[in-house]
């Protein structure tokens, strides 16, 4: 169960390597700024509705998920998630099978920053926190999923569903550290038509896409809506409601996206060649055609989507002569 | 045999009808779309770009960076030069620092340090002996 690193080459990894040099050393702890800070002051809050799965052997993978998937709406027991999560082999889950399991069951899961605000933040929003814990110390590595459902700053208290303890309550610097050590990794689990409060733009869209590619097109479409009541101009949401619609075959709704994007930003290539196959699709080929020369006019030949764009004018041109041949 | 005649048909239609349907399907898989996926990575590079960018136009890492003798041209010119796999992976390591703190400001100009060092010297000629092994 190890972290998974981001890519990286040469470099990164000689700098990442000077980074974790430099952050153990000088990294203080979190704890002390936010309890110093008028944050520190705010009520405790506690998510009793959170559900809880006591742990079997080794499986604290699929009881943390199956704890923040239900509270969000699921019926799934940990014994229905482990053959999805839990390798026997490592004796543990690995961060992207989680996230994957997630998405399997139409959930968004979010990365939060790595910040101990940040996840208080989102408790306080009601959303409870699965965080990946080192329990032991670096050099002897003890792994553990668990979620945060409360905290009581006054009092210095996390509360965590762990383990087998359904109310395992921990001081916040010890609580800290332990996370610390699992690289301050933790995420929110929320249906699509709902946003962690710390939701960003790019990163939210980064979490929503994977779901394109298991074809939950319904779930993708209501989770950019929902990006779009928080972020209104957000181009790549449009975009992303528009593909999600055309491939519900939403032809319609997927042109009012596209033509949406075109009048923000009449500059955004891809949304013509969107728009271009869209109108192609609903036999409005003269339309199309202007769209898809529109997507050209817009590209250098160097950009990686211009063969794409060429593509789409290409078979408009061939719908075009299909539809009228040539008369002697 | 009379069983199997009887079902013979129904079922030829059957594929028949299943071929067709597929036919019909296929074009809207070979649709020339733009993926969201390809979208959200652009905006990320851009974002990661500007959020670089916005770092080196801070004061207090540019007074840093010419202590160390590095005009903030060079360190820009450094950024342009890195491949969008790279941005991510600098901005990400950039946005895994814990926000605030005196130390933080010190980290952000290692990076940018690293950053050249490794761009004049080349990461290859970091370890020459692994090269003398080969010859």
């Amino acid at each position: 169960m190890k972290p998974v690193q981001p890519p990286g080459i040469g470099w990164v990894v000689l700098l990442m390597t000077l980074l974790a040099v430099a952050g153990c050393a000088t990294q203080p702890l979190q704890s002390y700024q936010l309890l110093k800070s008028p944050a520190a002051q705010q009520p405790p809050v506690e998510l009793i509705a959170v559900p809880f799965f006591p742990q079997e052997e080794f499986q604290c993978g699929p009881a943390a998920l199956a704890t923040v998937l239900n509270w969000s709406g699921t019926q799934l027991t940990p014994e229905n998630l482990a053959p999805q999560v839990y390798l026997p082999g490592r004796q543990g889950s690995l961060q992207i099978e989680l996230l994957a399991a997630t998405r399997r069951h139409g959930r968004i899961p979010y990365g939060l920053r790595p910040e101990l605000e940040t996840l208080i933040n989102e408790v306080r929003a009601g959303h409870p926190v699965l965080v990946l814990q080192n329990l032991g110390l670096s050099w002897y590595q003890k792994w553990h999923y668990a979620v945060v459902v409360g905290f009581d700053l006054q009092q210095d208290q996390i509360i965590l569903r762990s383990g087998r303890e359904q109310r395992h309550v921990v001081p916040i610097k010890l609580f800290e550290r332990t996370w610390r050590r699992g690289d301050y990794w933790a995420i929110t689990v929320t249906t699509p038509d709902h946003l962690p409060v710390s939701a960003e733009e790019i990163p939210y869209l980064n979490a929503v896409v994977p779901l394109e590619r298991l074809q939950r097109w319904q779930d993708t479409a209501t989770a950019y809506t929902t990006a779009l009541t928080q972020w209104p101009d957000s181009i790549t949401a449009r975009m992303g409601l528009g593909n999600s619609r055309y491939a519900l075959h939403d032809l319609r709704g997927a042109e009012a996206a596209y033509r949406h994007v075109t009048q923000q930003d009449p500059g955004f290539a891809p949304a013509y060649n969107n728009l271009a196959q869209t109108l192609a699709d609903q036999g409005q080929l003269h339309a199309a055609e202007n769209a898809a020369r529109q997507a050209i006019h817009l590209t250098t030949p160097s950009n990686a989507l211009f063969t794409i764009y060429q593509e789409t004018l290409q078979q408009i041109i061939a719908q075009q002569a299909m539809r009228t041949p040539e008369t002697p | 045999m009379e069983y199997l005649r009887r079902i013979a048909k129904p079922i030829s239609h059957f594929v028949i009808f299943s071929f067709l349907w597929l036919g019909l399907q296929l074009p809207a898989a070979h649709a020339s779309i733009v993926g969201t996926e390809t979208l959200v990575s652009a905006a990320q590079v851009q974002q990661d770009r500007v959020q670089i960018m916005n770092l080196l136009d801070r004061k207090d890492i540019q007074e840093q960076l010419i202590s160390h003798g590095v005009t903030v041209e060079q360190a820009k010119a450094r950024v342009d030069s890195l491949s969008d796999t790279e941005t991510h992976a600098l901005a990400d390591q950039l946005n895994s620092l814990p926000a605030g703190g005196d130390s933080i400001l010190g980290v952000i100009v290692l990076i940018f340090l690293v950053l050249l060092v490794t761009d004049i010297l080349g990461l290859t000629d970091v370890f020459p002996f692994v090269k003398k092994h080969r010859r």
